[in-house]
This record gives structure tokens, C-alpha cells and sequence, in this order.
């Protein structure tokens, strides 16, 4: 278990009650404790609360995201306090990766992306060969790319019966081993984001091309990048 | 076959059967692809004279080499058939993702003949081709029909090329749509579609695109993608697309405005490509594989779509007169909808409200409605009429030549067409070297075929370094547009071909003949050369002439309407103020540069010989056209 220090860092507009910059409370195990004489805000603190027992779990799986996110914000839209999450005590992150990050809004879903892959995996332009897919509604302008997101618990991995998958030591990106797949599927059902399909009886899953991904060599918007999510957005 | 599928399917609607073929290499080579084969075909099986709503009609879908691979905008297809609505060629094609999907499924060409006692629609799966009963599809609207079939078939990336309810009430300009707004919509190639009982083709494959020599087809997609995105109009095509030639062309002094009565268009911010990208754009949209995001998905009011072009936006607001940009938007709309070409649907809208002003019809013509320019309400009544074929709509159904002759009382020389085809929101004044290119297209009055994106360079030497003289370099200058016209055709005949975006390859001028000869070699292993590729273009040019040659088409034909040719474009049109199209001498130089008779407009039997088409002799000798 963790302590953690949750502090004010920024307000976006307009805080009424109000917090302020450097305003900040403490979690000792299961007790929240404020500096004498100051506050922190009911609203505020029941957007928080979920995130917080989260947070204090030690996890040092790499690639996980959990430890990477440490900003949230309270959900008045006329004042957005930005409060920041720090462990207490010295503590170093668990390594992450870069991996696979998607901004849907700057996709212009031309699927250079998937043949890209295939091009690279294959040698052949053929999207039904592709790790990555771009699910297309065009009637409401939807573009997105369904990537890996190379979990750092990665549920496919624990999933495969036959132990035909591992993680790439350096990129620590998902591999399957052809020869051993037997083709069941179990790691494609255990995928939350869709990720990996089965082509000609083999599961096929991104492999970050080795730390280059061809995928992104060619998006010319944007909406595919190579790099560690977690930080900033807002 | 690298490159190629290697496959063409013969669909018989009229017996529900099918027959596959090897595409032979030699021909591939030959024709290259798309329109050429398209084209091809055509000659071979279209008798002369045939009616353009005949069963016996051919209707070919075809794709290029470069389809389905990373070549930059690789994505089109092309739609041929002998055209209802001009009686000539009829050809036309639109981007999205259809074609690609079509060299997924394995063919290089669909060549359709017959008509289905029922409505269907074709569905080629991996589970080979089959005829679908589609009574249910019958009055749907474009949109409606890619859903619907997207939903039957339980496959969200299957991809429909279809016709709307335009095509089903006989609009002779109704198009054949794909990817809700993406149109094959010029000559009617929907019409023919829906003569023949078939409401769509629907496409899935699951085979991939070979390359003989990946290494260099890989270095020279590399290098090409850089020049691309170096390009000094990279950034301007994201953010605009074609839809900057409001502002462009209204600087020259030639956006067609009220029917082309004068160039400039007052109110041109309010409808501009860059007012659209400011204020209602929400991200850029691309065709399959192209790094060139020129399209927009776009929310004004409730309105959520994709597009428009130039054409479609110039169409429905400076051509008629409109400042309201959300209604121009609207009736693009519509068109994308019942699935109609915008370019002759404002065309005609515009021909009646200049008949009304000019005392040549009345409201009663009219169906009751008064015609007045930049009335939304008139505009968009109009469009829906049309596409039912409702009243006035009826009569302009079948084209703005037609509906003249129909109207009479001297209304024809207001009808804005060549060959039956209506054109450009351009005014052809104002830009020469378009001018002759739209009196000389193979398909009719058409900018598409020709593009000589060249005339706007304004650099002096180069003129005279490539066509000889410095005025082809200026787009108000006549000298040397017959060769740069013969050029930038053949560049055009190539992205036909290929199937690859013309915004691209032609108006960006990034692949040259060399260029693509070694893009080719790469692709497919064939032999070529620049020589060889450049050649096989001008035959298809020449094919294309050979058609229409049989059809009747004569010099007589390439012209354009008398106001371009005789009434100079009037003060306050800016540069091209005070402008006609010397079109005489520019056509002489064309059909010097093309080897054709000057005095006919027949290409010689030398020419056809030389480009190894002397096949085509026997049918005009036998239609008189030449000795």
C-alpha cells in the first residue's frame, strides 16, 4: 500500500468554493487527513475517491498504465481543478514502453495504416493481413484505428492455453509464436480492445515492428504516434 | 500477375450466369488499366448507334495495377458504358475505397451486359460472385443502400458502389456512388445501372496485392511519398481540397457565376472552400491510402457529411447566385443522396432561372415557381424535381441539351454543354488550355480529361522549354495550348488508368512518364519505359476519338457554347475581363499535335497505325469518318 499526496496544481476557470494551487490532503492506508484548518471540496473529492484505492496498490508490472496516471480532474466544467497524485515516500516507476497511441479525432481513415503492415509483416498489400485495423462509420465521420495496446497485463498472454505467447524483452511488445498457436482463438476472446484476429488459423497480433512500426512511418495526420501515453492530455 | 488480380469476370444479368477470365498480360500492357481496358471493351462490344438504356448495353467496372497498394491515392475506379445521356463515350469514376476493395476481391474488371428480370445486386465475396434479389433496396437513397447492405451482409468493411432513386426514375445524369458521397456521377453510368435492374455491387475480398520487385517499389513509394509531403501545396490540399479554387478562380476572374454571365462572384467569402474549413470542419478525410487528406467531414446545422468538391459547391452557390453556404452544402446534399451529378443538376438550375430572366420561359413553365437567382427555396425544389423527374424536373432530366430542345423558343443557345455533357463551374475564358480541354474531351464537355494544370505556372522559359512557345504558360494566352493539352490528356489517360488521384499525380506534378514507367516495372515486372507508357496513353486517347469518331463526333463537335466563343467576359471579371476562347487556332494545334485531320477532326490512319490501333480502321471507314 501506498500514501499518497493529492495536491492542486492548476484551476482552469472558475472555482467557487474555491481550491487553490498548493491545496492538498493526504491518504495514511485507509485515512484521508487535510492540514489543520484547511478544506477540500465534497465534489472534488467524490471523483477522486474511486481512483485513489487504485493508485495506492503496488504494482510494478511493466507497461502498466495505472502507475502513469496521476492527474485528475474535478468534473465541474466551469472550473476544472487539476489535482495531481504523488506517492509519498521515494518510489521509482515501473519501466513503460512505447507503445501504440491513437487520437481518433485526427484520423482521416485512409487505411494506409493497414497496408503499411501488411507490407511490412508480408510483403504484400492486403489488409486482411494487418495488425491493425480501422473501424469506419461513415455516416457519422468515425475513424478509428484499432490497435494493441501491449497491456502490461496483457489478458491474451495469460489466456493462450498452449503458451505460444510472450513479450518482446526490448519493446516489450506481444509475440505470438506461429508454430505453437494452435489457432483456438482464447487470446482474441480475452482482448478488450479487439485487437487480435485470426488469420488462416493463426492469431495475429501487433508487433510493434520491432520498435519501428510501419503503421506510423506512413500516418501523415497524426492520429497514430509511437510513445508512452499516461501524461497530460489536458 | 503482380500488381493485377489477374482476373476479369463476365457477368450476363440476363442469364445470372458468370464467366471468369485470365486478364491477358499483353493486353494489360497495353491498355494499362481502368478506363484503358474500360475503354477496350467498350470498342469491342458496343456496336455503333447503340441506345445507351439498350440491355445490350456494356456496363465494365475496372481498377488499375496500383490498386490496393500504398501507391499515394490508388483507391478510384472507373465506370464505362456507351453513355444514355450524351450518346457517346460514357466514362467516369470517383475515389473512397470501392476500387481497392475491388482488387481485394480479386478482379481487374467487372464486365456487365444484360438486365436481371428482378432487381438485384451483385455481391462478390470470397465466396465467389452472386446475384442478391434486392426488391428491398428499390427507392432507397444512396445511404440507405450502403447501410442496408452493409447490415445484410454482417460485414461493416464491405464496399457498395450503387445507384439512388435518380437512377430508378430515369435521370439520365444519375451516377454510380460509393462510400456515401464518393461519385462516379458524369454521363449517366447510373442510369445505365439501373436499366439493367441492378442497384449495386457490393465488394469484400481477401486477397492481396503482389509486387514483383518489392525493394524498389518500396524506395520509389518512399521517395514519392516525400515529394508529396514536401509539396508547396501539401498543406493548402489538407486543409481545402479542391474546394480553394472558390477563391482561386474568383481572383482570375472566371468562377462561373449566374451561369457563367459574369466571373466574379461577390459574395465568394461567404461560400468559400476557407469560410467551410473555419467554420464547419470537423477533421480531414482521406480516400483509401492517400496521404493527402482533401476531403472534410463537415456539421452545419443538421446537416453531418462528407465533401463537397469545388464542383458541388461552386455548383450550388456562385453558378446560381447563392450566398447561403448551408444551403448550397444542403443541396450537394440531396444530389449525394438520389445520387445525381451535381455538376449537370446546377447546370440546369441555372439554364432555367437564365431562360425565365431572359423571357424564354415562364413561371408556368416552371411548375408555378418563379426562378430567381440565390433563391433556396427555388434551388432546392429544383433538385428534389429532378431527381423525380417530377414537372420541370422531367424535362430536365434528361440533360440540359436535351431539355433546350424540348423547351425550344430559342433556349439552346443557353443550354452549357459539349457533346450533351455539361461542364465546369469555371468560366472557360479565363482559362484557356481548360477551354480546349473541355471542347475536346472524349466523354463531352469535361475538365477531367485534360487538366492542364501546366497554363497556371506563369514561368516564361519553361513554356518555351516544353511546348515551345511562353504563352502556354499563362492561362490567358492561347499560343501552345494544343500541346499542353495533348500532354497533360496522355498524364490524365495514366491516373485513368492507374486508378490514382489526379489531384495527385496529375495537378501536383510529381510523377512524370519516367517515373512511372519504373513504378510499373516494379510493380508488375512487365517491361516498360517512359516511351512505351507515354504512347499507350495516347493510343487510349485515340481509342477514346476512334469511339466518338463512329458515334459521328466530328471538329464541328469540339467547340463550346457561342457566350464563350463570342461574348467577351464582361468588366469587373478582373483579368480575364474583356476575355473569349480563341478556340479555332487552339484546335488546329491540337490536332496537328495529335496527328489528326484538321479539316475532320478524324484521327489519320498513320496515327492510328502508329499507336497500333489500326483495328479501328474498318469501323470508320465504314462510318465514312476516313479512307
Amino acid at each position: 500500500m501506498r500514501d499518497l499526496r493529492i495536491e492542486v496544481e492548476e484551476v482552469q476557470g472558475f472555482c467557487d468554493l474555491p481550491m487553490r494551487p498548493g491545496d492538498y490532503f493526504e491518504l495514511h492506508g485507509g485515512r484521508i487527513s487535510i492540514p489543520q484548518g484547511r478544506y477540500v471540496c465534497m465534489w472534488a473529492l467524490a471523483a477522486l475517491i474511486p481512483m485513489l484505492p487504485a493508485k495506492q496498490r503496488a504494482r510494478d508490472d511493466p507497461n502498466d498504465w495505472l502507475p502513469r496516471v496521476d492527474r485528475m480532474m474535478c468534473p465541474d466544467p466551469e472550473g476544472r481543478v487539476v489535482f495531481k497524485i504523488t506517492p509519498l515516500g521515494n518510489e521509482q516507476l515501473p519501466c513503460s514502453k512505447p507503445r501504440l497511441l491513437v487520437d481518433e479525432s485526427a484520423c482521416s481513415g485512409c487505411r494506409s495504416c493497414e497496408i503499411s503492415c501488411s507490407w511490412q509483416q508480408a510483403g504484400v498489400f492486403d489488409p486482411e493481413l494487418a495488425r491493425i485495423r480501422v473501424e469506419k462509420q461513415e455516416v457519422t465521420g468515425l475513424d478509428r484505428p484499432r490497435v494493441c495496446r501491449q497491456c502490461g497485463v496483457a489478458a491474451c498472454v495469460r489466456a493462450c492455453p498452449g503458451g505460444a505467447m510472450s513479450r518482446d524483452p526490448d519493446t516489450l511488445a506481444v509475440l505470438i509464436d506461429e508454430r505453437s498457436c494452435s489457432g483456438c482463438g482464447e487470446c482474441a476472446r480475452s482482448c478488450a480492445f479487439l485487437a487480435i484476429r485470426l488469420v488462416n488459423g493463426v492469431a495475429v497480433v501487433c508487433d510493434l515492428c520491432g520498435g519501428s512500426p510501419a503503421c506510423v512511418a506512413r500516418c501523415v495526420t497524426g492520429a497514430l504516434r509511437y510513445g508512452t501515453g499516461g501524461g497530460r492530455k489536458f | 500477375m503482380h500488381g493485377y488480380a489477374g482476373k476479369v469476370l463476365r457477368v450476363d444479368l440476363s442469364r445470372e450466369t458468370f464467366v471468369e477470365e485470365e486478364l491477358d498480360p499483353q493486353l494489360a500492357r497495353t491498355f494499362l488499366g481502368g478506363r484503358g481496358l474500360n475503354v477496350y471493351r467498350l470498342w469491342h462490344q458496343v456496336p455503333a448507334g447503340l441506345a445507351g438504356l439498350d440491355p445490350a448495353n456494356v456496363l465494365v467496372f475496372g481498377v488499375g495495377p496500383f490498386n490496393g497498394t500504398l501507391f499515394p491515392g490508388s483507391g478510384r475506379f472507373n465506370v464505362s458504358a456507351m453513355s444514355p445521356q450524351t450518346g457517346i463515350l460514357g466514362d467516369s469514376n470517383a475515389g473512397g475505397f470501392f476500387g481497392a476493395e475491388l482488387k481485394f476481391a480479386g478482379y481487374d474488371q467487372l464486365i456487365i451486359t444484360g438486365r436481371a428480370p428482378q432487381p438485384v445486386y451483385l455481391w462478390l465475396s470470397s465466396k465467389g460472385p452472386a446475384l442478391v434479389p434486392a426488391r428491398s433496396l428499390v427507392s432507397l437513397d444512396v445511404w440507405q443502400v450502403q447501410d442496408t447492405i452493409a447490415r445484410d451482409t454482417g460485414d461493416p468493411r464491405v464496399q457498395v458502389a450503387c445507384t439512388g432513386p435518380a437512377a430508378e426514375a430515369g435521370v439520365k445524369f444519375a451516377g454510380v456512388f460509393c462510400n456515401l458521397v464518393r461519385a462516379a456521377a458524369r454521363t449517366g453510368m447510373g442510369a445505365v445501372m439501373a436499366s439493367k435492374n441492378l442497384k449495386a455491387v457490393a465488394v469484400r475480398g481477401h486477397r492481396p496485392v503482389t509486387v514483383a520487385d518489392g525493394d524498389t517499389f518500396g524506395r520509389l513509394l518512399g521517395e514519392l511519398e516525400a515529394e508529396i509531403l514536401d509539396h508547396r501545396q501539401y498543406v493548402m490540399r489538407c486543409r481545402l481540397g479542391t474546394t480553394h479554387l472558390v477563391k482561386a478562380l474568383n481572383a482570375r476572374g472566371c468562377l462561373g457565376t449566374r451561369h457563367y454571365t459574369t466571373g466574379r462572384f461577390e459574395a465568394w467569402e461567404q461560400v468559400s472552400g476557407e469560410r467551410l474549413a473555419e467554420l464547419y470542419k470537423v477533421k480531414a478525410k482521406a480516400c483509401f491510402s492517400c496521404p493527402i487528406p482533401c476531403s472534410r467531414f463537415l456539421r452545419i446545422g443538421a446537416l453531418a457529411t462528407e465533401g463537397p468538391e469545388f464542383e458541388g459547391l461552386a455548383g450550388f452557390t456562385a453558378m446560381l447566385g447563392c450566398a447561403d453556404l448551408r444551403a448550397g452544402l444542403e443541396a450537394v446534399d440531396r444530389c449525394n443522396r438520389y445520387g445525381m451529378d451535381v455538376i449537370a443538376t446546377s447546370e440546369c438550375i441555372a439554364f432555367v432561372i437564365e431562360c425565365f430572366e431572359q423571357s424564354l420561359i415562364t413561371a408556368a413553365d416552371c411548375d408555378g415557381l418563379t426562378p430567381r437567382w440565390g433563391d433556396t427555396g427555388f434551388m432546392l425544389a429544383m433538385v428534389d424535381k429532378i431527381a423525380a423527374r417530377e414537372g420541370i424536373g422531367d424535362i430536365l432530366g434528361d440533360g440540359v441539351r436535351q431539355a433546350a430542345q424540348r423547351l425550344g423558343r430559342g433556349t439552346s443557345r443557353l443550354a452549357m454543354h459539349v457533346k450533351g455533357l455539361e461542364f465546369f463551374k469555371a468560366d472557360p475564358r479565363g482559362i484557356k488550355g481548360y477551354a480546349l480541354g473541355v471542347a475536346v474531351a472524349s466523354r463531352g464537355g469535361d475538365h477531367l480529361r485534360s487538366e492542364p494544370s501546366f497554363e497556371f505556372c506563369e514561368d516564361k522559359e519553361l513554356g518555351r522549354a516544353r511546348y515551345g512557345v511562353p504563352q502556354a504558360a499563362f492561362p490567358l494566352e492561347y499560343l501552345g495550348k494544343g500541346r499542353v493539352v495533348k500532354e497533360y490528356e496522355e498524364l490524365c489517360a495514366l491516373a485513368d488508368c492507374w486508378n490514382a488521384c489526379k489531384n495527385t499525380i496529375v495537378n501536383m506534378e510529381v510523377l512524370s512518364f519516367a517515373k512511372a514507367a519504373a513504378f510499373y516495372r516494379a510493380l508488375t515486372g512487365l517491361d516498360m519505359d517512359a516511351e512505351t507508357l507515354q504512347r499507350a496513353c495516347e493510343a487510349l486517347v485515340n481509342l477514346e476519338r476512334a469511339f466518338i469518331v463512329r458515334e459521328g463526333i466530328r471538329r464541328s463537335d469540339d467547340t463550346l457554347p457561342d457566350r464563350f466563343l463570342h461574348e467577351p467576359l464582361p468588366p469587373g471579371s478582373g483579368p480575364s475581363s474583356g476575355h473569349v476562347v480563341e478556340l479555332d487556332p487552339m484546335l488546329d494545334e491540337y490536332y496537328d499535335s495529335r496527328g489528326w485531320d484538321r479539316a475532320s477532326g478524324v484521327p489519320t490512319p498513320g496515327t492510328l497505325e502508329r499507336l497500333g490501333l489500326g483495328f479501328t480502321l474498318d469501323d470508320l471507314r465504314a462510318a465514312g469518318a476516313t479512307r
